[in-house]
């Protein structure tokens, strides 16, 4: 069964079926082939009760909150201000692209989006002010991946609406790896830039009066987050309610900070809406093969292969990362991880692995998936918007990054705590 | 013809879009009312129920318009490889399967409404709303999504049969433009 089913699983993706159509093909497979009873009756019921869920509202929620403050040109501001405060590091403009990136994370939860939006406003500068175009495209790509790891993130909503795991708890676990991540990134932009400075562009300081008024720039950010991550550990609104707060409050700093038009209100009404179908067509794809695999008594074949492997679990977690590095090659972010979560989570669970921190491994190795070729989504994003150059300068910019990221991966694994630490202390139901 | 019934078949989802878009801004404002509510004391209730609710009917309906902004993922690994006739089967193989798919979602949607009709069933909420009000949009959500996908794969097969390959991919190809210009 384990084999039929992941062969079924590449073969159909490879032949470019769309991802939320093959986990329904493969749920129709499990059905036939591996069930006792007909489970395509449940079907129905199943379509209609995955999508009736007042937390997977959350998703267009804060999609529409990143698309209006991308479009409202707040994005733009933002990286500007950055730049006044971090470009007197090593290697310049290239920290304010980690630094941005990291700030619209934390307000909104997808990568793609991030990414796009910083390689738009920091491209025309590159040239300008003579970076190495590897770095500073390589470094937008990987700082974009962060929106999926630093709250709120959609990514770990759909894992913890797949896994019944605490969304609250998994936003907080996933805080400290998150700005983690952002600081060894830019790290790692520094050393690089030390050693090679010419790769680092001009290094820029600025007078004091002109850092301090460009602060205003970052309160709207800097609240949102405040006003999002806040009323949910108050207790005042849980997640979902939490982003129709934050819907409001970025409508409410678009119009105060940027520009509001109804053609960009109603382009980011499109693109949420566009975004959201996406999403659940391979959330109820998921659920549907969740259903069938559970039936199908996938479990305890999973736990009779194991065995008979005879692996530790860390060898458990060691040959899971390798399939995550592998698959993350040819396969992205939320397609890796739904089609994924069914099999790999029980198992790792069963192990007596914390499925809160499993989370937040599997959100690294997701992002990784995000910045290696050939299949390398937020690459394609920053070349797209390069228009000039080849793709293969992003690809090798994106390497260092990648490193930091497995250094994570090892961090993670060897201390839990970096993940576990903050939803132990604060909880968060 | 082809070309001109993907034109309008664009423009509608357009506007379905645009409506389901619009349903979720205002179920945002509803629950953001609800929360400062709380916070009064008072509170209408049930805005969790609703909000379920809405995130059915605006998936449902959102679902055809993703298809035809090309939004739906696909893996681009073998057929990125292939030639522009490669491509378009692998299009058009991706298309069917999705068709065919999708009528069985919708098809199997219905007995989940029937019931609800003939039991005249009501939700276990203090809301009491009857099922078959919110289950009636969701699945002609659905229904419209499978007729959607069934118009696009007619026309998607007529301009490949006409040679107009590169039409056929801007209709059914693996990326939608916003993707590549953004």
């Amino acid at each position: 069964m384990i084999l039929a089913l992941s062969i079924g699983l590449l073969g159909l993706l490879a032949l470019s079926i769309p991802v939320g159509i093959v986990l329904f093909l493969l749920g129709f497979g499990m059905d036939t082939f591996f069930s006792a009873f007909p489970l395509i009756r449940g079907l129905g019921n199943l379509v209609w009760s995955t999508s009736n869920n007042a937390t997977l509202i959350a998703i267009p929620f804060f999609v529409l909150l990143g698309e209006i403050l991308v479009r409202s040109g707040i994005a733009t501001r933002t990286y500007a201000a950055l730049d006044r405060w971090v470009s007197w590091l090593p290697g310049g403009l290239v920290h304010a692209n980690v630094a941005t990136a990291t700030m619209f994370s934390a307000t909104s939860g997808s990568s793609v989006a991030t990414a796009a939006t910083v390689a738009t406003v920091a491209m025309p500068q590159a040239e300008k002010l003579g970076y190495d175009p590897r770095l500073f495209s390589g470094a937008i790509a990987a700082g974009g991946t962060l929106g999926i790891m630093i709250p709120p993130s959609i990514n770990l909503i759909v894992y913890g609406f797949l896994t019944q795991t605490s969304i609250p708890q998994l936003f907080l676990a996933g805080l400290v790896p998150g700005i983690a991540l952002a600081l060894g990134f830019m790290a790692i932009t520094a050393v690089i830039c030390l050693i090679r400075p010419e790769l680092g562009g001009t290094r820029r300081t600025f007078p004091l009066a002109e850092m301090l008024r460009a602060l205003i720039q970052l309160v709207p950010i800097i609240l949102l987050f405040t006003i999002i991550i806040g009323t949910i550990y108050n207790g005042w609104a849980t997640p979902t309610e939490a982003a129709a707060v934050g819907v409001m409050g970025a409508i409410v700093i678009a119009a105060l900070f940027g520009g509001v038009s109804i053609r960009m209100f109603a382009e980011s009404l499109l693109g949420t809406v566009k975004i959201t179908s996406m999403i659940m067509l391979v959330v109820i794809g998921a659920s549907f093969l969740n259903f069938t695999l559970a039936s199908a008594g996938l479990g305890r074949e999973l736990q009779a292969l194991l065995d008979g492997l005879g692996l530790t679990p860390t060898g458990l977690i060691l040959v899971v990362v390798l399939i995550y590095i592998v698959l993350g090659f040819f396969i992205e972010t939320l397609s890796l991880m739904v089609v994924t979560i069914p099999i790999i989570v029980p198992l790792v669970v069963a192990q007596g692995f914390d499925p809160i921190w499993f989370g937040i491994l599997m959100i690294v190795l997701i992002e990784m998936a995000l910045i290696t070729p050939p299949v390398g989504l937020n690459l394609y994003v920053v070349q797209g918007a390069r228009k000039s150059g080849k793709m293969s300068e992003v690809m090798v910019g994106a390497i260092p990054y990648v490193i930091a990221m497995l250094l994570m991966v090892g961090l993670l694994i060897l201390f839990p705590g970096i993940a576990l630490y903050l939803p132990s202390v604060l909880g968060g139901g | 013809m082809s070309d001109t019934l993907l034109h309008r078949l664009r423009r509608l989802n357009h506007g379905v879009a645009l409506a389901t878009g619009i349903l979720l801004m205002a179920c945002a404002a509803l629950v953001l009312l609800d929360i400062v509510l709380r916070q009064l004391g008072s509170s209408f209730g049930g805005t969790d129920e609703i909000s379920g609710y809405v995130m059915a009917i605006a998936t449902s309906w959102g679902m055809a318009f993703t298809l035809l902004e090309l939004g739906h993922v696909r893996i681009d690994i073998l057929r990125g490889r292939a030639g522009r006739l490669g491509r378009a089967l692998f299009d058009l193989f991706a298309m069917l399967t999705l068709t065919g798919t999708v009528t069985l979602i919708a098809y199997k949607c219905w007995p989940v409404v029937e019931r609800s009709l003939a039991n005249t069933s009501r939700a276990n909420t203090p809301l009491e709303t009857p099922l078959a009000w919110v289950q009636i949009p969701w699945f002609a959500g659905w229904i419209w999504f499978a007729v959607m996908a069934w118009l696009t794969f007619i026309a998607a097969a007529r301009l490949i049969l006409q040679g107009r390959l590169a039409e056929a991919e801007g209709a059914i190809g693996c990326f939608g433009e916003e993707e590549q210009a953004s």
